[in-house]
This record gives C-alpha cells, structure tokens and sequence, in this order.
C-alpha cells in the first residue's frame, strides 16, 4: 500500500515535470500542452512514459523522447524510466489543451479552430483560421504546406499579415 | 508467421520511400514556391510513413529501420514501379501524384481496419495526414481541368500513361494469402484494385477528364486477376506483366530508373552505415 502511494506521488511529480518539456520546434508549448502525453506508469520506482507523436515525420520526435526521460528519469524517487512513443490512440489536434491554445496563439501561431471537426472522410478545407496577431477571422489559406510537417500558410485581409496555422489532424 | 505482417509493412514503407524521394526531387526545382514547399512537405511525410512502417517490420524480424529503408539491394525492393518512375514533366508529376494518393487512401482505409493493433493504429494516423496530400492532389486536378485545352490535354495524357502503373500497386504482395487469412490486410489486393479503379474513374468523370483510361485499366485487371487464378490452379507459369507496363515491383522487379534512384538514395548509408547527423 505504501508502495502503491509512493508511486502515485512519483507519477503525479513526472507529470509536473513533463509540463515543463518543451516541443522543440514551438518552445512556447510543452509537451503536456501539445496533448502528447498518454500516459505515466509507475512501478516501484519504474517510470513508463507513453508519448504520441504529432505528426508521424515530424523530425523532432527522437529530441522529444530525449527530453521526456531525461525529465522523468530527474524527478526524485525514480528509479529507472522509459519512454514509449505510440500511435494508438492517435494523435489528434483536439488533445491540445486550452493552455496549449493559448500559448500557440502567442507564439504567433494559428491553433487549429476549436469545434471544427476534423472529417477524415472528407477532404474539405479546413481554411478557417483566426489570425494570431489582430483576432480577425476574415483570413484565407494560402497553403495547407508550410515550414515543417505540422504548418498551414494563411494570410490575414484585416492587418494584411502572413501567418502560419498549426494543422488540424 | 507474422513474417507475413512484415512483408505487407515493407512493401509499403518501399512505396513511401521511394514515391517521397521522388517527390523530394523537386526540392528547389518546383514552378512555384509554394509547390517547392508543398511537395518537399509531402516528401517528408512520405518518408515519416515509410520509416514507421520500418520500424513495425524491423520489430518483427529483428533488424534496424536504417538498414531495411537503405541497406538492401535493388532487387529486395518491393515498391511498385509507379513509385519509381522519373517525375518528368509537371503534368506527369501531378498525374502520379494524385493517381498514388488515391490508391494509398484506398489501402489505408482497408487498413484502418487490419487485425493487427500496431498496423490498425499506424494506418488510422497516416490517413489524418495523408488527407492534406489528397487535397493537394485534387484541387490541382480540378483546376487543370476546368483550364486552358493545353493543360487538359497534357493531364489526361500523363494520366493515360500513369494509369496502368497506378493498378500494379494493387499486384499481390508477398505472402498475402496468410496475410489476408490473419485479418492483417482485411481486404485482399484484387478487391481493393476494383475499388480503386472504381473511384478513380469516377471521379475523372465527374472533372470532365477522358475516363477510356479505364479500357486499359480494364485489360490490364482481367490480365492480373486471371494470372492470380491460374497460380493457384497447377499448370504452367503465366506470364508475369512486364516493368514496362508497370508490373513486377512486388516481385523485386524494377526498371532502370529504380537503380539510378537508389545508387543515390543510398550512396551516404553505404558509404558510412550509422551515420548521424
């Protein structure tokens, strides 16, 4: 029982750590904001972190696995930890957390719309972005590709900026 | 038996690899940048697909992704030979690229459904992704099609000539039968073929684009499915369709422009293999 409540109090410091993670390639936004984080196992000190890749090229994820054990492996009482990166469930847009929103939006970069399904069905555009920088929606996509795998092109008509929009998967 | 799981990931992981290098191509060479940034984008998803379908068959039978993606030779390749034919020209690109797309939605569908966990969950990600590639493929489609007669024409020639590469990607894959048995590949290559050419067709005809492609695909079908039937009955070998017109790259069979791909796509890791940077 002890046991048991020693690894509870350990999970709960590795999650407190992994919020400080940050994605490499948006150091605005950590791991737990992105929604990345599935799960944190503890076994008599044992630490397993199930991690879910944004997007499956994404060429920041062994960096993000790197990062979250050596988090975890910091946190006191840890024995040993382990990092699995997973694809089930999947990693979607709409795990990033309001924070994650939030920080996203300062950084200067689009989140993906809240309450805009993402239909894998259908192949519509998910043009509606609001631009990070004035708030206006009367924005357009100039291209779903950008600078890394997980980047859309938008231009806003209202202050007459480019931005990126982090895509809706 | 699950060998069977890794040849089904490999054959994949080939398409990707070899299509992404392709797309890659046109890296700094593309008519516009947002096409050069578009199609090194899905080239770099390509090869993240091909390097997970890697790592679940390396799992399998034991060896590293690196050395499955770049360390065989030519002939253990199992990529269709559409994914290897040189880009040409921008039509040709387009052709290939929405033909490939389409197909890959197709299988990845039939996927998203496989008997086996780590297949089931990857497939089900890809699709997310790969949904960007399709409505890349398609808005282009579209607008050459309802342009100038100059476009029409050269897409509907590019696609005549991608077509019956496009329906060797549904050749039987090695070991498919115990595959198909496992519910690892729910659905086997004939019928996702037909399902392919179905929806292809369909949609060049609701675009307004020459569908007697599909007299071609039709031939080019009766001539697999018969050849498939006459493997399983006793009898003399049938001939087997030939890399000219597509056929052969699940067998290890590829053109010349395939060894001319992958003395580049491989010359760093056989120079220094493991190396990092």
């Amino acid at each position: 029982m002890t046991q048991v409540r020693a690894d509870d109090r350990i999970a709960a410091r590795v999650w407190e750590a992994l919020a400080h993670v940050a994605d490499p390639e948006i150091p605005a936004v950590s791991v737990i904001d992105m929604g990345m984080v599935e799960r944190v196992d503890v076994a008599g000190g044992r630490v397993r972190v199930v991690v879910l890749p944004t997007f499956t090229g994404c060429p920041a994820v062994p960096q993000i696995e790197a990062d979250v054990a050596r988090a975890a492996q910091a946190v006191e009482g840890v024995v040993e930890a382990r990092v699995e990166m997973s694809f089930d469930p999947p990693w979607t847009t709409d795990r990033i957390t309001p924070d994650g929103r939030r920080r996203l939006r300062d950084f200067g970069l689009a989140p993906p719309e809240d309450g805009v399904p993402v239909l894998i069905a259908s192949i519509g555009l998910p043009d509606r972005a609001r631009c990070p920088f004035c708030g206006s929606r009367a924005t357009r996509a100039e291209s779903m590709f950008g600078p890394t795998p997980c980047r859309a092109v938008f231009y806003c008509d209202a202050c007459r900026n480019p931005f990126e929009q982090f895509k809706p998967v | 038996m699950s060998e069977a799981l890794a040849a089904v990931a490999v054959a994949l992981a080939d398409d990707e690899l070899v299509i992404g290098h392709r797309h890659s191509e046109w890296t700094g060479l593309a008519p516009h940048i947002e096409e050069d940034v578009a199609f090194s984008s899905i080239a770099q998803d390509e090869i993240g697909h091909a390097a997970a379908l890697y790592t679940l068959a390396g799992a399998i039978v034991g060896r590293n992704p690196d050395a499955l993606a770049l360390g065989r030779d030519p002939s253990e390749y199992r990529n269709a030979v559409l994914c290897e034919r040189p880009n040409g020209d921008w039509a040709y690109t387009l052709a290939r690229h929405w033909l490939y797309d389409t197909a890959e939605d197709v299988r990845l569908e039939a996927l998203a459904r496989s008997a086996d966990d780590a297949l089931r969950a990857l497939a089900t990600k890809m699709r997310r992704e790969e949904r960007y590639h399709l409505l890349h493929a398609g808005t282009w489609l579209e607008r050459v099609a309802q342009g100038p007669v100059e476009g029409r024409t050269r897409i509907a020639e590019a696609l005549a000539r991608a077509y019956r590469d496009a329906l060797a990607l549904f050749e039987p894959l090695e070991r498919e039968e115990e595959a198909v048995r496992a519910g690892w590949l729910p659905d086997a290559s004939t019928e996702l073929r037909s399902r392919f050419a179905q929806r292809a067709t369909g949609q060049l005809d609701r675009l307004g684009l020459p569908t007697d492609i599909g007299a071609v695909a039709d031939e080019a079908a009766e001539f697999v499915a018969s050849s498939s039937g006459d493997l399983l009955a006793a009898g003399p070998a049938p001939p087997e369709p030939a890399v000219a017109s597509g056929g052969g790259g699940r067998r290890g069979r590829h053109s010349a422009d395939f060894e001319a791909l992958w003395e580049e796509m491989t010359r760093t890791y056989r120079v220094s293999p493991g190396a990092t940077w």
